[in-house]
């Protein structure tokens, strides 16, 4: 269904002078730059990288957690506090995480100027909501049963609640910690593309100056990092009943709360507003944006997410199924993973080589991408199923794609499709990222806007934004209800 | 002088639409032994809920010690232990961090951190765990792993650390085989042991299925439907009272 209207688009679009560029681009994936130079600037940009990385990623998970216990309802409960805060609290976190790191970084960027602290606080505000949502969902968990025998012991308050959450905190970092590093890393990568520091910067300059041998450098080391640390992270195990091992994460808790909070004072206190006049200009109702050009903004990023998640979510398994032997399920990995790889950014400027600016691009982009990622679970998930169903639909005659679809893909619908629906909300936000450099939605708008200084214009673009994630969130969460 | 401990006055629990204790009075006096019988859903384990607090009635009072239950701080209220039918062990805790888990009223915030590092002394929690004849093997294996009539013992361990005055006990000899019944009776309902070695409760309510079990207790009282039946010394029961509630 995706295909009719993107194809027909696409199609009309495209311009033969950018192929020259787009088969050069290939060709360097196989020919990248290699020489001392640039050995140099990689290993400074992917220090840079990780560094952003790193303490974005360990701010975000500390005070993910500590938002996640204040907006659980077992905290509520132990202390007797009515149900309202607790309300307002979630509210606030589902406003900060409805708008992107890139939407952050640009936003804080117009105010403050290119500083590489930009990155770790732009990354930091909307991760901190992500993960006290995910922490929040794990206490939600815990048995009332547990609490009410905790509490019938009549211990301090602040005893039986550390007791209570102690397993599911840890649990949770264990499983989910790591994975957001690497989302952190990711992230830190594409606002380098918007000028922030790393090997993001590099990449885009590269692209900017078509050197795709020297943007091939820079995306495989970032590949290998990728890699690497996902090795890394596999052999890592949490030991908390190591005695030295548990008041070394104790103490790095405590000492990352005082740099934060030392921190964020510092940059309060020691930054000019330059570019932002007042904050009641933010509040203003006056705006050169028309109301009917607002409302094709908005239907435009509607339509672009639509898109984007029908081809994120159709794709892996059409293709899968299509070919479904052993040589092309390894190319179809490695395209996966490359699709994975380059940001989204990159792929959009890359089909832009050959194509006009518009919404279909942006989603088969934006689609491309996530589909890269919905086609990684899809695969874990078929390598760990068994296989009998499948070999006995064979035996019996049934065509291998048949049989596949019957006896594999049926099994793992419903999983598949609930992670779909929680990967949607994430399509939603990045819209904003395809939005700025494809022209299209309201990512554009906000781009102009900010480039203006038209705060009143950043303003309802920002509520227009967070009200279409916030819509997302709800029929999504509705939908993996639905199928778990 | 008045003794009584707990008392209940006119207590009526509804849970939607369903009554599930109907005007129960009852007083409890100090150093009482009472068995509390009835059938699978007579109200016996909300009556207990009610007791120690966890539930609030919808009607009546609940007193401890002549004194309402809001009136009453945290160290009143940590008077009361309770052994729960379901145990409510924290599954991801070690048997010894959760029987250490009894002492966190007594105890500060220090305690229940340095509890979850295992850097905590599980000395007290240790003597409570071989009373109740669990093996030192199983002191640090997490309560998943363990078997019914061990982790029944570590909710036991659990109740007797707190070294309440008032156990409420919900069928507390579930899961253990009969030498270990009589152990654990002892352990429950015996003030002082031979070597003083432990405190235990002196007034007792426990549920019960059982009937030889009630040798130990002062008092029996029945419940059905959510109404006490009889209230009466031990040596009273008759074949016509079991009749009433079963």
């Amino acid at each position: 269904m995706v295909c009719i209207p993107l194809g027909y688009q696409l199609i009309n679009n495209i311009h033969f002078g950018g192929f020259k560029l787009f088969q050069e681009f290939l060709i360097s994936a196989f020919n990248p730059k290699i020489d001392n130079e640039i050995i140099i600037t990689v290993i400074k940009r992917l220090n840079e990288t990780i560094l952003i990385g790193f303490f974005s990623w360990l701010v975000s998970i500390i005070f993910g957690a500590i938002f996640g216990i204040i907006s659980s309802n077992i905290f509520y409960k132990i202390f007797n506090i009515p149900n309202f805060f607790y309300r307002i609290i979630r509210f606030f976190l589902t406003i900060i995480r409805s708008i992107h790191e890139v939407v952050w970084g640009i936003i804080l960027m117009q105010i403050y100027g290119i500083n590489f602290s930009i990155g770790i606080i732009a990354i930091c505000i909307p991760y901190i909501a992500v993960n006290s949502k995910v922490f929040a969902e794990q206490l939600e968990t815990i048995d009332y049963k547990s609490f009410e025998s905790i509490n019938q012991i009549n211990a301090p308050k602040f005893s039986s609640l550390l007791t209570l959450i102690w397993n599911p905190i840890i649990n949770t970092f264990k499983n989910f910690g790591l994975y957001r590093l690497e989302c952190s890393i990711r992230s830190t990568v594409i606002l380098g593309l918007f000028g922030i520091g790393g090997i993001g910067t590099s990449i885009f300059l590269s692209f900017q100056t078509l050197n795709f041998r020297e943007l091939w450098t820079y995306l495989w080391s970032l590949a290998i990092l990728i890699i690497l640390s996902g090795l890394i992270f596999k052999k890592i195990k949490f030991n908390t009943t190591n005695k030295i091992l548990s008041i070394f994460f104790i103490a790095v808790f405590f000492i990352t709360i005082l740099f934060s909070f030392s921190y964020f004072l510092y940059f309060i206190f020691n930054n000019n507003f330059e570019n932002f006049n007042s904050v009641s200009s933010l509040f203003k109702s006056s705006s050169d944006l028309g109301l009917f050009d607002f409302l094709k903004l908005i239907l435009e990023t509607i339509i672009l997410s639509l898109l984007s998640t029908g081809i994120a979510i159709s794709l892996p398994p059409l293709v899968i199924g299509i070919f479904n032997n052993n040589t092309s399920k390894i190319f179809i990995k490695i395209f996966a993973f490359l699709l994975r790889l380059i940001p989204t950014p990159v792929i959009l400027l890359t089909l832009l080589t050959f194509n006009n600016p518009s919404l279909s691009l942006a989603a088969l982009t934006l689609g491309l991408h996530n589909a890269g990622i919905t086609s990684k679970l899809l695969f874990t998930n078929l390598d760990s199923q068994d296989k009998r169903n499948y070999i006995a639909m064979k035996s019996l005659g049934i065509s291998k794609k048949t049989s596949w679809l019957l006896g594999l893909f049926s099994q793992q619908a419903k999983s598949y499709l609930a992670y779909c629906a929680y990967r949607s909300d994430i399509i939603i936000r990045e819209t904003a990222i395809v939005g700025v450099i494809g022209s299209v939605g309201l990512g554009w708008q906000l781009q102009e806007s900010l480039s203006s200084f038209a705060w009143q214009e950043v303003t309802i673009v920002l509520i227009a934004y967070s009200s279409i994630a916030i819509v997302g969130e709800l029929i999504n969460g509705k939908i993996k209800n639905s199928l778990t | 002088m008045n003794n009584t401990v707990l008392e209940l006055e006119n207590i009526s629990y509804k849970y939607k639409n369903d009554l599930i204790l109907n005007k129960i009075n009852l007083k409890i006096n100090s150093g009482e032994k009472i068995a509390l019988l009835g059938k699978s859903g007579s109200g016996k384990t909300t009556l207990i809920s009610v007791l120690n607090g966890t539930i609030k009635p919808t009607q009546g009072e609940v007193k401890l010690f002549n004194k309402s239950f809001e009136e009453l701080d945290r160290k009143q209220k940590s008077k009361i232990t309770t052994i729960w039918q379901d145990l409510r062990l924290i599954e991801d805790l070690s048997a010894e961090q959760n029987v250490n888990c009894g002492l966190l009223a007594e105890n500060n915030f220090y305690f229940a951190f340095k509890n979850l590092l295992n850097i905590s002394s599980f000395k007290k929690a240790h003597k409570y765990m071989k009373l109740c004849r669990l093996h030192n093997s199983i002191y640090d294996k997490k309560i998943r792993k363990l078997s019914g009539g061990q982790k029944q013992r570590v909710a036991i361990a659990r109740s007797l650390i707190q070294e309440s005055n008032i156990l409420l006990a919900d069928e507390p000899f579930n899961n253990l085989d009969p030498k270990l019944i009589t152990t654990i009776k002892n352990l429950l309902l015996e003030n002082v042991d031979k070597n003083n070695t432990k405190k235990s409760p002196k007034t007792a309510l426990v549920a019960l299925h059982r009937l030889d079990l009630l040798n130990d207790f002062d008092k029996v009282i029945g419940i059905r439907d959510g109404k006490i039946f009889f209230n009466i010394k031990r040596n009273n029961l008759k074949k016509i009272h079991l009749e009433k509630i079963y």
